[in-house]
């Protein structure tokens, strides 16, 4: 606002008063000048006035001369609106709305786009309204930060450069620290794709399945989608970079779906190069029925180990609505098995959802292939959700083999210790010494 | 021993504070109101009236008998002796009292801010608010901050007016953020002249204003002599975004004010016609001006107001009450004649004597409420969510095969209302009780309950098999919507038995009306468990015979209103009555 008002005076100062002093003769002009300069003038004196009165009479404030203040400038502003108001669409007065509420300390974004726009007016409600531009207000913000940051770590780069050329020295030293011996090349990114690209071929034929049912798009608004394709996209990239990666499925995905125009305007180009077979088909067409689980926060039967020859079914769903028993009702049409992650076992839940989000299924999943212990998969459990592992869990559950061979060792361990009882813990002794002296 | 007694003490405290039964008895005599009104064990009894006075001496017997009790009952299956219905104002904080134990939380100090500046007494000048604000820790809100602790602090206009002139002369202008805030200011404290001013400051400044400041000044206008500029900035709010309930209810309280009745009321027809439900407030004006004009127009809208009221269920507070019963009184040549009063349950108002409208729904109702329930909770969006469409029709064929049912039993629920006692022996109970007379009965499970286990015996299930019908859902199936079913097909003679106040299934109906039909049927079919000791005691909580609604009949009204001092739950009902008589 402030800006804007110092603009105005700027606008209504200089280009009057030097046009007035360029071209006095004109007559129109200098018909039109009076009120100007008046404008002008009550803005200048205003504050002088009152430095003046306050100091001698404190009592005697100027309390209304705000008022004159904010009335001066108004013709001025008049003449420039009447010429907008002439289209007085309903995207106009959005516009207006959104500027307005800026104005008054709303958190709103600054710029919105035209889409944008539409979207807000199709917005059912108020809440709804005030929903959407928070979200973008945040965007917004989240993306200016992003590009200071940036402009930041530029400079910082050309200051290094600078620095590089000033010191001569210091730059051949560096010239000979590149041009060491060295039996590699530099390692490029480029290169480490090409393993995961070797890995995600060889999982294409020879690894162990895993489905992501694209099913509930009716069921998520655009946002859920958006977001739900956000997490796929980092399943794929877990996946990728896994050591053993999952034959990654993507059923029920229809070429004309919303969901599969998210892919392509997220992926690019990169969509037709994925290590992924996407498919219109249902899960239980491609697969055999009985070796199918449904993975569902609302299933009655826990997990109790990792099988290598199952093949797991991911619901691609966001339920920010909590929706409960979509999937499962999903699993019980297609009469599948299903199951839910032992996360009461094994965690002491706090607080949230059970139901995870699907990167850290991913992780959670990938862990329990590679390792098969449930300790070290359920720590990309969101922490805020739980109070920490319950500890019975090592002696209860014999199924988890890593856990047996720790079990194991330690069993071991304390039978080597038992041959020389105070080898491992002469602090202790001497602690009781000193204890004894005193004493 | 001085620790005893500490202890001894603390625990009577804890106690006391536990189960309010236990209390002294002054604070029973707040409660007369209640107990007068739902005493009845069972609703086969009939109706009787039992003064509080007899209630008190029954609890102080009870007292005696539980003191064995007392120790050992835990949290949930501890049952509130007194009988109260389910569906009374205030029954579910009673409740929430009885099982949590919440301990005082009046202790909250306030939390003290970082910076807690207090707003000058006296207008100051521009550079002692300079001042002020170099020693404010975030200057960039100095301003706004004031302002707003002016308006908590009650201020006078002037110091606000002297901290505008400030930024006016520091800046040549004013945010209009700070103009918003302190058009609050003014609102607040009724300043109408400047009211004007920012008004027209505003009107002049900005093309168009955004919500909170439209919000401001239609209120301060509409109380104003410059009532109809409230009315042209409603006009702008239509435009850019729909107008609130508080927006119109301001604007017909000015039009009401300058006695422009007939305004009022195309407003007030306007607004409901956008679905806002007025504010109480609002109607509230109208009856008052009722008072003093005589006016047609205005007695027929008055009516539809209460019409209004009676179609969407809403009760008035106790001030609109109060205007309610003062208008009525002031219709010349009608002689009305108003009371305060609570109803028996026989539905039979004490202070005219006439009976309320019944509980039950029409036929026609009846019907619409089994379609919707059918199509929107147990099939809902998808019928496996729930059950399955071999289950549904399974219990169908169950059901259509069987002649109506008049009790239905939520076996779950009941089984699960004592922990101490087996699952299996409290529902054996409870269909014994309910056997004996000869009632054909319908018990819902889930097939978890065949399973051998020590929850579950053979023996008393077999029992049970003698005298009831059962229907065993699988396991992962909610067995609510077929009690619902159930219920509903076997006809509006059967009731159910559940302590489950069936919100969520509430949820799931498509429509505002069928969600009111639905809970009207709810309150008078659902007989809920309210004591139960094993195998000697069982009480049920009485069905209301009478429907808690606006009602009228040739010569009397009968509107029920909310206490002031009672918090009311969304699914409970007031239990206070004005009755309105022509006399």
């Amino acid at each position: 606002m402030n800006i804007f008002n110092v603009g105005l005076l700027t606008v209504v100062r200089r280009p009057v008063l030097q046009l007035a002093a360029q071209n006095g003769k004109k007559g129109v002009l200098l018909l039109k000048m009076p009120c100007k300069v008046v404008a002008c003038r009550t803005l200048a004196l205003s504050p002088w006035l009152n430095k003046d009165t306050s100091p001698h009479a404190t009592e005697k404030l100027d309390l209304d001369g705000w008022k004159h203040v904010m009335r001066s400038p108004l013709q001025e502003e008049e003449s420039e609106r009447t010429l907008e108001t002439e289209e007085d669409s309903q995207l106009a007065a959005t516009r207006d709305l959104v500027e307005m509420w800026r104005l008054s300390g709303k958190i709103v974004p600054e710029n919105i786009k035209e889409e944008e726009l539409k979207i807000l007016m199709e917005c059912p409600s108020k809440s709804s309204k005030k929903k959407y531009l928070k979200f973008l207000a945040l965007k917004e913000i989240a993306k200016k930060t992003d590009k200071e940051k940036n402009e930041r770590k530029k400079k910082a780069k050309n200051e290094q450069k600078l620095k590089e050329k000033e010191d001569p020295d210091d730059d051949l030293e560096n010239q000979h620290g590149k041009l060491k011996n060295t039996f590699l090349m530099k390692f490029w990114s480029r290169s480490e794709d090409g393993v995961y690209n070797w890995r995600g071929a060889q999982s294409m034929i020879f690894g162990q399945p895993l489905v992501y049912d694209m099913a509930y798009e009716n069921y998520m608004s655009l946002r859920e989608m958006q977001n739900a394709v956000k997490q796929l996209m980092e399943c794929e990239g877990l996946n990728r970079r896994a050591m053993e990666p999952f034959h990654l499925h993507y059923c029920n995905l229809n070429a004309d779906d919303p969901y599969h125009k998210e892919f392509i305007k997220r992926y690019g180009e990169a969509w037709d190069k994925l290590f992924v077979t996407v498919t219109e088909k249902d899960h239980v067409e491609i697969f055999p029925r009985d070796q199918l689980v449904y993975l569902t926060a609302d299933s009655p039967n826990v997990m109790k180990m990792f099988e290598h020859d199952k093949i797991y079914i991911v619901g691609s769903l966001v339920d920010k609505s909590i929706q409960t028993g979509l999937s499962l009702a999903r699993a019980k049409r297609l009469n599948l098995a299903t199951a839910r992650l032992p996360l009461d076992r094994y965690l002491q839940w706090e607080e949230g959802a059970k139901n995870l989000t699907l990167d850290q299924m991913m992780r959670i999943l990938l862990t329990l292939k590679d390792t098969g212990s449930w300790k070290e998969a359920l720590q990309f459990v969101p922490k805020r959700k739980h109070a920490g592992f319950v500890e019975t869990s090592y002696s209860k559950h014999p199924f988890d083999t890593r856990m047996m061979k720790t079990k194991i060792r330690d069993v071991m361990a304390s039978q080597e210790n038992t041959g020389k009882p105070f080898a491992r813990n002469p602090p202790r002794q001497q602690m009781q010494k000193w204890w004894e002296e005193i004493s | 021993m001085v620790f005893f007694l500490q202890t001894s003490n603390w625990m009577l405290q804890t106690l006391l504070k536990k189960y309010p039964i236990f209390c002294p008895v002054p604070r029973l005599q707040q409660l007369p109101a209640i107990f007068g009104c739902f005493i009845f064990t069972t609703p086969y009894q009939s109706a009787k009236a039992v003064d509080p006075k007899a209630i008190r001496k029954g609890t102080v017997m009870l007292r005696s008998k539980d003191e064995d009790m007392k120790k050992s009952r835990t949290g949930r299956d501890n049952f509130s002796p007194r009988p109260f219905n389910l569906f009374a104002a205030g029954a579910s904080k009673r409740r929430g009292e009885v099982l949590h134990d919440t301990p005082d939380d009046t202790e909250h100090p306030a939390i003290s801010r970082k910076q807690r500046l207090c707003s000058p007494e006296k207008p100051l000048s521009a550079e002692e608010w300079e001042k002020l604000k170099g020693a404010f820790g975030s200057p960039n809100q100095f301003e706004v901050y004031m302002l707003n602790q002016m308006i908590s602090d009650n201020t006078p206009i002037d110091v606000a007016k002297s901290l505008l002139a400030a930024v006016a002369s520091r800046d040549g202008d004013i945010p209009y953020r700070l103009l918003v805030i302190y058009l609050a200011l003014c609102v607040s404290q009724e300043q109408t002249e400047e009211i004007y001013d920012v008004h027209d400051i505003m009107k002049a400044r900005f093309k168009t204003l955004e919500t909170s400041a439209y919000t401001l000044l239609i209120k301060g206008l509409s109380s104003s002599q410059r009532w109809r500029d409230a009315l042209s900035l409603l006009e702008e709010v239509k435009k850019v975004i729909g107008p609130s309930k508080g927006h119109y209810g301001d604007c017909i309280r000015g039009a009401l004010i300058n006695q422009e009745i007939n305004l009022a009321c195309e407003l007030f027809h306007e607004m409901l016609a956008k679905d806002l439900m007025p504010n109480l407030g609002t109607m509230q004006v109208f009856f008052d001006t009722g008072k003093s004009v005589k006016n047609d127009q205005l007695k027929t809208e008055l009516i539809h107001i209460l019409s209004y009221l009676r179609d969407n269920q809403v009760y008035p507070g106790e001030a609109l009450m109060q205007s309610i019963k003062q208008w009525f009184e002031s219709i010349p040549g009608e002689n009305w004649k108003g009371n305060l009063t609570t109803l028996k349950n026989s539905g039979q108002c004490p202070s005219c004597n006439e009976y309320l409208e019944s509980i039950n729904l029409s036929p026609e109702e009846y019907s619409i409420l089994k379609e919707k329930i059918i199509k929107d909770v147990i099939q809902g969006t998808d019928t496996f969510i729930k059950t399955t469409p071999q289950e549904l029709e399974e219990f169908k064929v169950f059901v259509h095969k069987r002649p109506p049912f008049d009790i239905v039993i939520d076996g779950l629920n009941v089984a699960g209302i004592c922990r101490k006692s087996n699952p299996s022996q409290t529902l054996l109970d409870v269909v014994e009780h309910l056997a004996q007379r000869n009632l054909r009965l319908l018990v819902l499970g889930r097939k978890h309950m065949l399973s051998r286990s020590h929850r579950w015996h053979r023996d008393n299930l077999a029992a049970m098999q003698k005298k009831a019908d059962f229907f065993f859902t699988e396991n992962v199936s909610e067995d609510d919507p077929f009690l619902l079913y159930a219920t509903l097909h076997s006809g509006s003679h059967c009731r159910f038995v559940t302590r489950d106040l069936l919100r969520d299934h509430k949820a799931c109906l498509s429509d505002a009306l069928t969600r009111r039909l639905f809970f009207k049927w709810q309150r008078g079919h659902q007989i809920v468990l309210s004591s139960y000791k094993p195998r000697k005691k069982i009480t049920f909580e009485p069905v209301l015979r009478y429907d808690t609604i606006v009602q009228t009949s040739d010569n009397t009204w009968h509107i029920p209103y909310d206490d002031n001092i009672l918090e009311r739950s969304s699914y409970e009902v007031p239990t206070k009555w004005l009755c309105l008589q022509k006399k």
